[in-house]
């Protein structure tokens, strides 16, 4: 009896507090997505309202009015082409780091370093240097210059390499050289070598890599604010053009901050075999 | 299958010299073991032969021809490995086909030498499944299938049953060598355990300190080891070491330790021509024998006796030196007893004084 108890207090607690952290993450999201169908007459009243008439008015202000959808065609080709930049640059390296340990582990070490870099401090030159570059005729074909989708790549890429790098030499490692000399001797170039063996193994690592870093360029503001005006601006700082000088418009700001979380909800969902997999890995043994 | 010879090979990395220049032959159809301690170099020597690491100096032929910058995957060599180094991610099935399709051999022969080699390793049940449930004799013969099922030139074994449980190693020892008798390829087995390779090979090669120590049938490396260290590392329970000193009486060659002396058969007197003075005698724990049966008896107490059974080693305190030897199950004396030890001076062998170090070394 005392057993069944303290196990029933025990499961108690442990329900109690995945509702405490639940709340703590979901209530937000709940909250948004909740105002996003509110009239603008029942969001800012107080006690909060939860029963109201739902209207898609706030979708169809930030959809329409607001040319929301644009914002979300930038960030998508934006963040999908700096991802796609930084798995295939950082698998190549992070593989030569834990094949060849290139630089002694000093060179390493220094590309992480270049992580503790705060952001704030580069932007300035970051902004005199794709201004400059995009006076030039090789900035304004290759699309690299101050609001433009090259320059938010370029530094997405740069500031996610050092810890993609980082993330993926520990999975590389952990492959063993033994499947690799094995594919050698059965026949396979070195590149094939890396394509049928090395890297099918190493998915689950490059998986998870790729969605840190999706999810980080995604979310990114700083950078998007300071390097884009209009034409290259993201979700981020489309959202932050609702705050106008009428004041802030809660309900299509819910509205727009739904629509760009609801992309990656959906891919993290579908990533989260690999996610798992990638984030238990270290067995991959015969 | 290859003849495969090498010339003055040596492997450094960096400032490290793994491989001293060493030179040997294989013959085409022969089963050769690389025996060695860890660091001896007869895993470069390997690599080396399959291509997986560059040749510092020296060249390797392959039936006469040059193979040193014959990239690995065109030197038709397989290979087995101690990890197995199954690919995790395909089926058992795949895993065998991996070589036959690199080499972009059409499907129906795929299946037909797969299903055949899987048939005569007794992995039909399997082949669909992933490797990651195989028990480590299962996993080990699929890894044997993959090597085998391309008919290679040159068959490289490292360490394959080291991993594997007692019974599941004489199992796995026994299917080698019987592979060994049926496709009748050069095999190259490399391995520290001294029992394997006497066990498998036509002939051992021992390695040490990146040279051959010695490269002979499993016969002559036992009963004529060529220096201290493969004596010593030959053998099991190990060869008895005692310091000796030997010289020319009036009636030949004599050796004498622990107080005794010895008149040297005739076989030995070159040896002792050519050590004169300090040396170091060896003999092996089953050539010893408790009771005064031979010209050559000490004193000594019994410090330990171990009870295996089928026959007992029995541990002796001769003055500072300790001898083992190999007695039949029904002799059993007490600890402390004070006994007789026989030497059979037939198969006494000596060494120069100046090689106990390596063997020293050996034992820490």
């Amino acid at each position: 009896m005392l057993q069944r108890d303290s196990s029933f207090a025990k499961e108690a607690l442990r329900y109690g507090l995945i509702v405490l952290v639940l709340g703590f993450i979901v209530f937000p999201i709940f909250w948004m997505i909740v105002t996003s169908f509110k009239p603008a007459a029942d969001i800012m009243v107080s006690p909060p309202r939860f029963l109201f008439t739902p209207t898609l008015e706030n979708y169809y202000h930030a959809i329409y009015d607001k040319n929301f959808l644009f914002y979300i065609k930038n960030t998508l080709f934006i963040s999908v082409a700096s991802t796609i930049l930084v798995v295939v640059a950082g698998s190549l390296a992070a593989y030569s780091f834990a094949r060849y340990n290139v630089g002694d582990g000093h060179i390493l070490f220094f590309i992480l370093s270049t992580k503790m870099f705060p952001a704030i401090a580069v932007i300035l030159p970051y902004f005199l240097i794709f201004r400059d570059i995009g006076k030039t005729d090789a900035g304004r074909f290759l699309g690299i210059g101050l609001d433009q989708p090259g320059a938010l790549i370029i530094s997405y890429t740069m500031f996610n390499l050092p810890f993609a790098i980082w993330l993926l030499v520990s999975f590389f490692q952990d492959i063993p050289r033994e499947l690799e000399h094995s594919a050698r001797l059965d026949g396979l170039s070195r590149l094939k070598v890396l394509r049928k063996v090395v890297f099918p193994l190493a998915a689950p690592g490059i998986a998870v890599t790729g969605v840190f870093t999706l999810i980080f360029c995604w979310n990114e503001f700083l950078f998007a604010y300071i390097l884009t005006r209009k034409a290259a601006s993201t979700v981020t700082v489309g959202v932050e053009s609702f705050f106008t000088l009428q004041g802030i418009l809660w309900g299509p700001v819910a509205a727009a901050a739904t629509i760009s979380v609801l992309p990656m909800m959906v891919f993290v969902l579908a990533m989260q075999r690999y996610m798992v997999r990638g984030l238990t890995f270290g067995a991959v043994r015969g | 299958m290859a003849s495969i010879r090498a010339e003055k090979l040596v492997k450094r990395y960096g400032a490290v010299k793994a491989v001293h220049g060493i030179d040997f032959e294989i013959a085409d159809g022969e089963f050769v073991a690389i025996l060695g301690p860890s660091g001896c170099g007869k895993s470069s020597t390997m690599r080396m032969i399959a291509g997986l690491e560059p040749i510092s100096e020296g060249a390797i032929y392959f039936d006469g021809k040059r193979i040193n910058d014959v990239r690995a995957r065109d030197r038709n060599v397989a290979m087995s490995f101690e990890s197995y180094a199954l690919y995790p991610t395909i089926s058992i099935y795949e895993n065998i086909a991996f070589p036959l399709r690199a080499a972009g051999m059409d499907n129906a022969e795929i299946d037909r030498r797969v299903r055949d080699i899987a048939g005569k390793m007794e992995l039909t049940a399997l082949l669909s499944q992933k490797p990651q449930g195989l028990s480590s004799g299962q996993a080990q013969r699929v890894g044997l299938a993959r090597a085998l099922v391309r008919k290679p030139a040159v068959f490289l074994l490292d360490e394959p049953i080291s991993h594997l449980d007692t019974r599941q190693r004489y199992r796995m020892r026994r299917f080698i060598k019987s592979l060994h008798q049926e496709f009748n390829y050069t095999m190259i087995y490399v391995t520290h355990d001294q029992e394997e390779a006497l066990a498998l090979a036509d002939r051992v090669m021992v390695m040490s300190d990146g040279e051959i120590q010695q490269m002979a049938t499993p016969d002559e490396v036992y009963a004529r080891p060529r220096n201290a260290f493969v004596a010593g590392f030959v053998g099991e329970p190990p060869i008895n070491f005692v310091d000796c000193y030997v010289e020319n009486g009036t009636g030949g060659w004599t050796v004498s330790f622990e107080g005794q002396r010895l008149a040297l058969p005739e076989r030995l007197s070159k040896a002792a021509e050519r050590i004169g003075g300090e040396g170091l005698a060896a003999i092996r724990p089953h050539f010893l024998s408790l009771g005064d049966t031979s010209p050559l008896t000490l004193q000594g107490k019994v410090f330990v006796t171990e009870e295996l059974q089928d026959q007992n080693l029995i541990f002796v305190d001769v003055g500072g030196t300790r001898f083992t030897l190999v007695a039949h199950p029904t002799v059993t004396p007490r600890r402390c007893e004070t006994v007789t030890v026989s030497i059979d001076p037939e198969h006494l062998l000596l060494f120069p004084r100046s090689e106990a170090r390596k063997f020293e070394d050996l034992a820490a």
